[in-house]
Order: structure tokens, then C-alpha cells, then sequence
């Protein structure tokens, strides 16, 4: 019999319970702070400034990442993740809309319980012009070879025999889809924009993991899409 | 020309978010729409590239409204820049238009309007001077006026400036009253018509 059971008793495919506080920071030109379970990171973005650093292609946009963990000296694990998500973002965003400037995000950890990698830099980053969004989850494999959502640390440190961090594009509106029957589970194109892994894991899992990240992500979306409509609607 | 008018967008005065698909192009044959702010053209398909309310107005013209804290110059926008190289003037703020702007080059600004008249974009002396969203600009800009500007016009008497990348000018004859019509300003921004007006009561109530 497998038996998953998880420490805070959540099913696999559950994911912890994610809230989202739009601009907190005054001076920032957009900022977020995302909590899932007892994660939590605060993200400001500065930007588009005019003006590339040296080394970078005047030609468009460059994006700069400043990490900081939570308590410690910024070391090679806050650089990995300062890469990655540059990486990440350099992939989703249009950076020919605005050549020759320079945009900067900070991501302060404030609490981190497993899953610390992306999953902040939604929000505020929807405030910038250029940015298609972009959703994180991850996944974990465990011993059995059963496959949960949303890891926390505990889960990462001990049970798991290995973990993926993934990163899948927005589920979007689209007109298109409004005139044509859809097939039973065809959406707009979606793909994988970023994967990081950590131990080993089957070809299998893996892309059991995939799927159901994939099927994940489209609620976290969903929340996301809400979130900013309540905030332009009170506005307007 | 052609006489049928191309079908509106299912997507027309909701929100979209960066990568929705507002119009399939391939449906459409010899018509022009016409796109602006916050959208792209993508092959055969219009997609939005900011997060914001779609509007269109009619005929054809299809543009995002989104709100930010940093500008991007677009011509024919009056804004408040400060002057940073006419050496006698550094540091002077002035009330401008941008003539030329694209995203390769620095905006061209200029203190007269098209005809060559220079009336109304002149230095700003004195007053008080902040930075708020893009939103909150054109909200101030609207007509007919904003309900925070007419509350606060009908018992306080001031001068105000807004330029349409954020910054708004306010000068009155007492530094109080500077105070309280910024403060009143950059708190309207989230509430309503009705909300606006009844902060600016209570504000007026505590001070007179």
C-alpha cells in the first residue's frame, strides 16, 4: 500500500495555503510579498532605469537580481539563485521593448520553510511593462516514489529522495480559444521555462512531477490574475 | 473603403495580464485596427504586453490603461521634468511637452506647444513638487474635474500641476494648505468618488 504521509498531513497534490500582499514598499516602483505555508519573500522591483551596466547588450533590457537570504552572508547559494532567476526572466520578458535599461529586483527571504525560489517574483514584476508572468512550483519525490507538491524544508532536508524547482509560463486569456471548441485538455501553448533538480530521480517522476506541477500552476494563476484585478478594480 | 466595421474584442474593458491574446488577426481581412499603449502585434495575434484594463474606442483603437511608477515618455504628454543641463537653470522645474521620445534615445522636451506658443509651460516658482503613479496623473487630468480636486477647490484656493509622468506641483499661499491638498492628493488614489470626497471633509474639518 503507498502511503503518503506528509508531516503537516496535506495529500500530495496539495499545495500549502498562498496569500499575496501587493505593494507594500512605498519607494519601490512595485514590490510583493508572497507567503505559501510559512514561506515568505518580499520582492521590490526598481525599473526600467536608462542606462545598461558595462558588459551588457545596449541593444535590450538587462535585468539585475540581488538575493538576500534571511539570516548569513550572501554566498555561492544566493548567487546560484541570483543566476537562475535572471535567467529565468531573460526568457520570459521582452527585452527589446526597452533597450539600453536596466531594471533591478531585490528578493529578501523574511521565512524560509522549504520551496524558496521563485514563487515571489510573480507579482511585482507584473507591475514592470515588459513582463509576461511566469509561475513556480515544486515538486518532490519521495522515498516511495510517490510524488508531492509544494515541499517544505522539512520535507526537502529529510524525506525526499530528490526535488525539482519548476517554473511553467502563465495560463492566459485568449480570444482565440472563445471561437473554437477546445479539445478536452488543450490549452494555449504551455511549456517548462525553468527546472532546477536535486538528487536523483527517474525519467518518470520526472515528468510525473511536471504534470502535475502543470496542472498546479494553472490555480496559482488563477489567484494571481484575481489578486490584480481586485487592485486595479478598486482604483478605477 | 470597406464598409464592415472588424468585431470588437471579447477582451474589451476587462483585465489582461502580460501574454493574453486580445485579437486573432487571421480572422480579419482588410481592416485596420489600430494598437498603443501596453499591446504588441505577434504574428497574426495582438497580445497584451502590460497588465491593465483593455480599452477601445471606436472605431478601431485598442490600448491597455495601466497604472506605474515610473514613466515612459511618450510625445504629445505634458510633463514636470527639472532641468538638469542649461547651467544657469540647473535644478529648475519645469512644465513641459515631450516632442520627440523613443525607446533608443533620451526624450526631447520642450517648453513651447506646437504652434510655437509658450503660454502655459513656463518654470514653476516656489510651491511643493512629488511623485505619485501614472494613474493617479490622469485621474487628476480627467474631465469632468476629479472629485478630490473639486472638494478641495471649493473652500481652499490653490495652483496645481500635473504632469503626466507622476509628478504633481501644488503651490498655495499657506504651507499648510501645500500640506493638505499633497496629502489629500496621494490619498485619493485607491477610492472612489464618494470615499474622496468624504476624506476631504474630514481633513478640512481637523484643520479649520
Amino acid at each position: 500500500m503507498v502511503e503518503t504521509g506528509r508531516a503537516d498531513g496535506r495529500n500530495p497534490n496539495q499545495l500549502r495555503p498562498f496569500s499575496c500582499t501587493r505593494n507594500p514598499l512605498n519607494r519601490a516602483h512595485g514590490s510583493a510579498r508572497w507567503s505559501q505555508g510559512d514561506t515568505v519573500v518580499l520582492a521590490a522591483v526598481y525599473g526600467p532605469k536608462p542606462g545598461t551596466r558595462k558588459g551588457e547588450n545596449p541593444e535590450k533590457a538587462s535585468i539585475e537580481v540581488v538575493w538576500k537570504p534571511k539570516t548569513g552572508q550572501i554566498g555561492r547559494q544566493e548567487k546560484e539563485y541570483e543566476m537562475t532567476l535572471k535567467r529565468t526572466l531573460q526568457n520570459i520578458c521582452l527585452l527589446t521593448v526597452h533597450p539600453n535599461t536596466t531594471t533591478s529586483i531585490v528578493l529578501q527571504v523574511v521565512n524560509d520553510d522549504g520551496s524558496v525560489s521563485f514563487h515571489h517574483i510573480i507579482a511585482p514584476l507584473q507591475l514592470t511593462s515588459f513582463v509576461s508572468a511566469a509561475v513556480a512550483i515544486s515538486c518532490g519525490v519521495m522515498e516511495n516514489g510517490a510524488v508531492i507538491l509544494d515541499t517544505s524544508k522539512a520535507e526537502e532536508q529529510q524525506q525526499l529522495k530528490s526535488f525539482a524547482h519548476l517554473v511553467f509560463p502563465n495560463s492566459c486569456k485568449s480570444v482565440v480559444g472563445l471561437k473554437e471548441p477546445k479539445q478536452k485538455d488543450e490549452q494555449v501553448e504551455r511549456g517548462l521555462i525553468t527546472s532546477i533538480t536535486h538528487g536523483v530521480m527517474s525519467e518518470d517522476d520526472y515528468f510525473n512531477c511536471i504534470e502535475r506541477g502543470l496542472a498546479a500552476s494553472s490555480r496559482i494563476s488563477e489567484f494571481m490574475r484575481n489578486t490584480m484585478q481586485k487592485d486595479a478594480s478598486e482604483a478605477a | 473603403m470597406e464598409s464592415k466595421r472588424p468585431p470588437p474584442s471579447a477582451l474589451v474593458d476587462s483585465y489582461v495580464v502580460p501574454g493574453d491574446i486580445i485579437l486573432d488577426l487571421s480572422e480579419m481581412t482588410n481592416q485596420t485596427i489600430k494598437i498603443g499603449a501596453g499591446l504588441r502585434q505577434d504574428c497574426d495575434t495582438i497580445q497584451a504586453t502590460s497588465a491593465g484594463m483593455l480599452r477601445l474606442s471606436k472605431p478601431n483603437k485598442y490600448w491597455v490603461e495601466s497604472s506605474h511608477k515610473s514613466y515612459i515618455p511618450s510625445v504629445e504628454d505634458t510633463v514636470l521634468g527639472v532641468v538638469v543641463d542649461i547651467k544657469p537653470d540647473v535644478g529648475t522645474l519645469v512644465y513641459a511637452r515631450v516632442v520627440k521620445a523613443n525607446s533608443i534615445m533620451n526624450p526631447e522636451l520642450s517648453c513651447m506647444d506646437a504652434m510655437g506658443k509658450s503660454t502655459e509651460f513656463t518654470d514653476l516658482k516656489g510651491g511643493y513638487m512629488f511623485d505619485t503613479s501614472t494613474g493617479l496623473s490622469r485621474m487628476l487630468l480627467s474631465s469632468p474635474t476629479c472629485p478630490v480636486l473639486e472638494a478641495l477647490g471649493k473652500k481652499l484656493s490653490f495652483e496645481i500641476a500635473v504632469g503626466m509622468n507622476g509628478r504633481v506641483w501644488v503651490n498655495a499661499p499657506s504651507p499648510s494648505n501645500v500640506i493638505l491638498v499633497s496629502n489629500a492628493i496621494i490619498k485619493s488614489e485607491s477610492l472612489s468618488a464618494i470615499q474622496q470626497k468624504v476624506m476631504v471633509e474630514n481633513l478640512l474639518q481637523r484643520v479649520s
